[in-house]
């Protein structure tokens, strides 16, 4: 194909009918009438699969590659289902067939059923997919029905159980060569096919019509040639089919003269038969393989097979299906029907496509893509740094910031215009957006609404009638107006500029980049729905925290990841609360590309990607009654276990006494209070239910502190409702006589008052508002006494949830019951303290009491110590109220102390689709990494199984990647986080038992994972690790060093 | 009389001495290098591991082993064993090269650990992370003191830092309501010590939320309480204001 000049291209830009869209589809390697067809290749790496995301989208076909030998590979899967899902039209193009004949060394006939095999499997997979919606559908029409069926219950119910399949017609999604939408090729040696040039050929040769050609080539049909007949059955009649005998046999044949046994007249004869012409340079050639292409492609040449394929099978961007509209303009789980009126009307414009003035102008962005400013056709003159391109940004988005702020107080916006026409002058940028037109006709300084993913046309329809985009736009959020710049025709690399283009055209628009940030809609109208977020198949799961080399450059590394995360579709940049900055790819190929990205184009300073911190939480376990050696703990002789527990004791500093219950009584040091605290272990359902609700206990938390205060908060029904649902199940969930009247005595939840932790109130004869009050906003006459301290109490027990003893991580599922709590001090304090404070004006000796405590502290824990009415009387060992609030912190951890620990990991859950030849491999990754299998099934009609297993987040840096290397890329787990499990190994076990022992040893040497993680938690945060310098004293090494 | 002259040098390796003085006396014992401190913080359980011999010397390089009416006057027992562990707790040693090490070393993290959760990056109100913070004390050439205690090195380093990061202690905030009449007077003396004002209100009685830096928390206290005579309240909204939960970088 020869070279296509600008002016022709844009020239046909404008005949809709004669443009195609499509994006090639491959996971194989590949090496491109007056058509236009814009081709967007895609990369078939998993890591990357965002790109076929953000080309599919795009497109409105595509040509889905597949390898002749491998068949249908996972990524094949995962392509099919893409294209499935934005409605696309998909054509096949089986490649490497060659291989099928050299290397395999297939007869022409083993390879007709090769091929016919990789078709259905090609076919069962879209078969699949086809199933599924339809069932889906089904069940939503059920569901639709059921809730008409309840409504009028005598209306008889007749149920069709014939699943909608039958009558739903499939038959055009399915790839079948007579349908035209199969070539078969070697790209490799420069030929492809379809039946139709078969069967045109033949038509006339053997006088057969080419219809009827058309639909025995493919089959189990073969030539009678005695009656000269085309008749079925020709496997069991042990005949060649028509396929083989007509179509593979040639190409067999020629390979066999050209390449395998290189018989010079043989291929001349064909040469001549075929009415090729062969340049003598070609035949004499040393190496076959030149020749076989020069005849191959004069032949049967793949651009030929496959253009003329793409243009008969694919549709033009005119004809898009009403059903695929929908889909694009329904946001989420709305549904098209729900959509504004005037929204429904654009609907109109999709399908007409027109590239009128009069149409609405429709732009879909599905990427920015960073390109180097040197190759954009209108500055080449002058590069632009990166760093120009972060300031203008900042500038943007200050102005952004600005406008907003101009918007919400409704000033004219006059001032934020002058800024940005002064901005403007110099703006040349950097990112290009990959977009299309779906309707109208785009022009260079156009202005256009840019419509953010989460803008709704609702609010933009309650403007009133009339308004255009020139106007001043009031504050809509997610949605902006710019002028489009510059529209740039993509070439391959190539940019060309272009003053307008016409509705159904992929192109790049320049100076998007401070209003679009990954994926945008254009549009002209304020009605036009943003589009449906793009499916990405690889969510992100790999993720490593990244740090500047020189921790001054903190500022270039955050603006060099805000700029990544615009360039790159699926990599997700965050900073945790733990002022990690953490970068999420989709892969270890991924992560190396964005890693690379970051040091050379976007920060341009060193950095180090490390494993992130994982989170523990801790807990304690009712105390088991087994040892390490399955042996039960009661019967046996305990070794040592006495001897360890006279040494906790010792451990515990005065005014400590720990019963042999667990429970722990301290006095502060001013010897006024003491609490006695006892740790309960939380029934699993109950720690999840907190979890759960964690957004309502946080309700309730702020409706009883401005009861506090004595004022009301208004919640509204529904929430009370859920509120009391809680309740009922913490109820059905806390019971036996252990548990008897907690829900109502819970005093508090902790850490920062919403966790998955309880304090109970089981002080006699002390009533206080329950956490409930606002259930019971009715009965509040009887209003129970809040006793002085008591947040203080709250605070520590606050403070020691938030931070645990094993490792200063938040405990989780413990309860803390406070059994008894002893005040010295009469209660109406607030004058004798101001009495005490004249005379001894508080000397701070014990300095830093609060602060000792801040160090664990975060903002929602309010430690709300009255000055004035509570936490007055001071003495040497600081303000009263801060001494109870050690002093619970120190029960609490003491109480938790008493009780078995554990450690509980954090978990995902992982899904794996495998083969079965490689399942052994990945259960060994899976088991090196503490991994569980859940289950694990064998998918319908294929060989692939799908596992799931969970997987602590501990153990799961770098386990994407290995599991891929050790099966080959043909598993592909999926990570995500599903909940907390308690790891069932005692960090601080030791042998105890004899039998232990006898097992283990007395030091007990094989390695305590819990141990280890605990440590690493603890060296990490620089606490004390129990570790000797030495482990052997005589094995040093003890040469000094005079000698 | 003969001269004593030394055969051939015989030289103490992997030994560490640990004395003590009783009773008028000195008492040596002969412990493994790098163990001591492993005993005395309870890591290390087996005395075999940490005692070359159970023998108690007065001079341990001579070989001069304790006398045994010695040992009972000074420490009344004269079982070996438990003078050992008695000189293991409380005698004097020569700290060795790798306890050392890993004590600064834990000191240098302890530190680093203390800066991150009282910092903050005043530009993302979010913490550092200790790799980060240890890695700029090592570039500002942070030397870790024995004798000091790790929170006093922590806030001088942070002074340190501000010159080379962007760091700043996370801010503490208040809430306090002053009566009518104090107000006003109060409100002067407290402008110097709050940061920044984040709400006031004066009706009947002054009510402000502020920031203020953790290290006035002491003085605003002390303040309020005097002077209102105990009629003024303070509250503690947060600790530490810091941004919570993750933040997507957009």
């Amino acid at each position: 194909m020869g070279h296509t000049s600008l002016e022709k291209i844009i020239a046909l830009q404008k005949k809709t009918s004669r443009i195609r869209n499509l994006c090639i589809l491959a996971h194989v390697d590949h090496g491109g009438n007056e058509y236009l067809i814009n081709l967007i290749d895609s990369p078939g790496h998993v890591d990357f699969s965002s790109e076929v995301s953000t080309a599919v989208r795009l497109c409105d076909g595509a040509i889905v590659v597949v390898d002749a030998i491998e068949g249908v590979c996972p990524q094949t899967q995962v392509v099919l289902r893409q294209a499935w899902l934005e409605n696309i039209r998909p054509v096949l193009v089986i490649n490497k067939i060659d291989r099928l004949i050299v290397e395999l060394k297939l007869t022409s006939q083993e390879a007709f059923t090769h091929l016919q095999k990789i078709l259905e499997q090609v076919n069962a997979v879209t078969g699949s997919l086809f199933t599924s919606k339809v069932l889906e559908e089904r069940a939503e029409k059920d569901a639709e029905a059921q809730s008409s069926c309840t409504e009028n219950s005598s209306a008889d119910q007749v149920y069709d159980w014939s699943a909608g399949l039958e009558e739903t017609d499939d038959s055009d999604l399915y790839f079948s060569p007579d349908r035209g939408n199969v070539v078969f090729a070697s790209a490799i040696d420069g030929w492809g096919f379809s039946i139709h040039q078969f069967a045109e050929m033949y038509s006339q040769k053997m006088g057969i019509r080419s219809s009827v050609l058309l639909k025995t080539l493919w089959g189990d049909f073969y030539l009678n040639a005695k009656a000269k007949k085309i008749m079925k059955g020709a496997q069991s009649k042990g005949k060649k089919p028509l396929f083989v005998q007509l179509v593979l046999d040639n190409i067999w044949n020629m390979y066999d003269a050209v390449v395998t046994r290189r018989d010079k007249e043989k291929v001349e004869k064909m040469v001549t038969s075929l009415g090729l012409k062969v340049m003598s340079r070609d035949l004499r050639h040393s190496d076959p393989k030149v020749l076989l292409s020069a005849i191959c492609s004069q032949w049967l040449p793949v651009s030929r097979a496959v253009l003329s394929m793409v243009c008969e099978k694919l549709p033009c961007p005119a004809e898009i299906s009403a059903e695929r509209v929908e889909k694009l303009m329904s946001v989420g789980a709305r549904r098209f029907d729900s959509l504004p009126e005037k929204t429904q009307e654009l609907k109109k414009a999709f399908l007409d496509c027109s590239a009128d003035e009069t149409a609405p102008v429709i732009i879909f962005v599905s990427k920015m893509f960073a390109v180097d400013s040197k190759a954009l056709p209108q500055n080449k003159q002058r590069p632009l740094t990166q760093e120009e391109i972060a300031q203008r940004r900042e500038l943007a988005r200050q102005r952004h910031a600005e406008r907003q702020a101009a918007n919400q107080s409704a000033e004219s916006p006059g001032s934020a215009l002058s800024v940005k026409a002064a901005v403007e002058e110099e703006n040349k940028e950097h990112f290009v957006a990959f977009a299309r037109v779906y309707s109208g006709v785009v022009r260079k300084g156009q202005k256009v609404f840019v419509l953010g993913p989460k803008y709704d046309p609702s609010l933009a329809l309650r403007l009133p009638e009339g308004c255009s985009v020139a106007d001043v736009l009031p504050s809509i959020p997610h949605m902006a107006c710019c002028t489009v710049d510059s529209l740039y025709l993509l070439m391959g690399r190539e940019l060309e500029e272009l003053d307008e283009v016409p509705s159904g055209n992929v192109l790049g628009i320049g100076g998007m980049e401070e209003f679009i940030l990954k994926s945008a809609t254009i549009s002209t109208s304020p009605a036009c729905p943003p589009f449906t977020p793009l499916n990405f198949e690889a969510t992100p799961i790999v993720r490593v925290a990244v740090e500047p080399k020189h921790p001054s450059e903190m500022p270039k590394l955050v603006r060099g990841m805000r700029l990544l995360n615009q360039a790159d579709p699926c990599a997700e940049v965050l900073i945790q609360e733990t002022g990690e900055h953490v970068l999420v790819t989709a892969g270890e190929v991924h992560l190396q590309r964005c890693l690379d990205d970051l040091r050379e184009r976007f920060a341009k300073i060193e950095i180090s990607a490390s494993e992130p911190i994982i989170p523990f939480r801790e807990t304690v376990i009712r105390p088991p009654k087994m040892d390490m050696v399955n042996e039960d703990l009661g019967k046996q002789q305990k070794v040592a276990v006495i001897h360890q527990v006279k040494e906790e004791q010792m451990k515990n500093p005065e005014g400590v006494q720990v019963d042999s219950t667990g429970l722990v009584t301290l006095t502060t040091p001013n010897k006024m209070a003491t609490v006695g605290v006892r740790a309960i272990p939380l029934p699993e359902e109950v720690t999840h239910l907190l979890e759960d609700n964690v957004e309502l206990i946080r309700t309730m938390e702020q409706f009883s502190l401005f009861a506090w205060e004595d004022k009301t908060l208004d919640i509204n029904q529904k929430i009370l409702e859920n509120i009391q649902d809680f309740k009922v199940k913490l109820e059905s969930n806390l019971q036996g006589h252990k548990w008897r009247e907690a829900v109502e005595r819970i005093w508090a939840f902790g850490p920062r008052r919403c966790g998955p932790n309880i304090l109970l109130n089981n002080i006699e004869g002390y009533r206080r508002p329950s956490v409930w009050q606002c259930l019971e906003r009715e009965k509040e006459t009887e209003r129970a006494e809040i006793r002085d301290f008591d947040n203080s109490i709250v605070s520590g027990f606050q403070l020691a949830t938030l931070s645990g003893p094993m490792c200063e991580e938040p405990l989780m599922g413990v309860c803390f019951s406070v059994e008894t709590w002893h005040m010295k001090i009469s209660t109406p304090l607030a004058q004798q303290d101001s009495v005490d404070e004249d005379s001894q004006p508080a000397e701070p000796s014990n300095d830093d009491q609060s602060e000792s405590s801040d160090v664990h502290e975060t903002s929602s824990n309010r430690s709300r110590s009255r000055v004035g009415a509570a936490g007055g009387s001071v003495d040497c060992y600081g303000p009263f109220s801060g001494q109870l609030i050690a002093a619970m912190k120190e029960a609490c951890r003491f109480a938790f102390q008493a009780k078995p620990q554990r450690l509980m990991a954090a978990m995902y859950t992982c899904e794996i689709m495998a083969t079965a030849e490689v399942l052994g491999r990945m259960y060994a990754v899976l088991s090196k990494r503490e991994g569980r299998v859940l289950q694990e099934e064998m998918k319908e009609g294929t060989d692939m199984f799908i596992i799931k297993a969970v997987l602590p987040v501990a153990e799961s840096f770098g386990f994407a990647d290995e599991i891929r290397k050790r099966t080959s890329g043909l598993a592909s787990p999926q990570l995500v986080f599903s909940h907390w499990e308690v790891i069932s190994s005692d960090p601080f076990w030791v042998p105890t038992t004899e039998e232990e022992y006898l097992h283990f040893g007395e030091k007990a040497d094989s390695t305590n994972q819990t141990l280890k993680y605990m440590n690493a938690v603890r060296r990490r945060k620089g606490l004390y690790v129990e570790e000797k310098i030495v482990e052997h004293a005589e094995k040093q090494r003890t040469l000094s060093k005079n000698k | 009389m003969s001269i004593f002259t030394p055969t051939n040098q015989i030289r103490l390796t992997n030994v560490a001495v640990v004395r003590m003085k009783k009773g008028g006396k000195r008492f040596e014992i002969a412990c493994y290098k790098n163990k001591v401190m492993s005993w005395r913080s309870g890591a290390e359980k087996d005395l075999d591991e940490v005692l070359q011999t159970n023998t108690v010397f007065v001079n341990v390089s001579k070989g001069q082993v304790a006398k045994k009416d010695d040992l009972s006057s000074a420490f009344s027992t004269d079982d070996v064993t438990e003078v050992c562990k008695q000189i293991l707790a409380k005698g004097e040693l020569q700290v060795s090269d790798k306890e050392r090490q890993s004590q600064l070393e834990q000191m240098f993290r302890d530190i680093a650990t203390i800066v991150a959760e009282k910092c903050v990056n005043p530009e993302t109100k979010r913490p550092y992370t200790v790799i980060l913070i240890e890695r700029a004390m090592k570039d500002i050439h942070f030397s870790v003191k024995a004798n000091k205690s790790t929170k006093q090195q922590a806030l001088e380093v942070i002074k340190q830092l501000k010159q080379s990061i962007q760091i700043q202690r996370a801010h503490m905030r208040l809430r306090f309501v002053l009566p009518a009449k104090d107000g006003k007077r109060l409100k002067q003396k407290l402008r110097p010590l709050i940061k920044t004002v984040e709400n006031e209100e004066f009706d009947d009685q002054l009510e402000m939320v502020c920031l203020i830096d953790p290290g006035c928390f002491r003085d605003i206290d002390e303040l309020i309480r005097c002077e209102t005579k105990g009629k003024g309240t303070l509250e503690v909204l947060s600790l530490k204001d810091v941004e919570e939960g993750d933040e997507k970088l957009e």
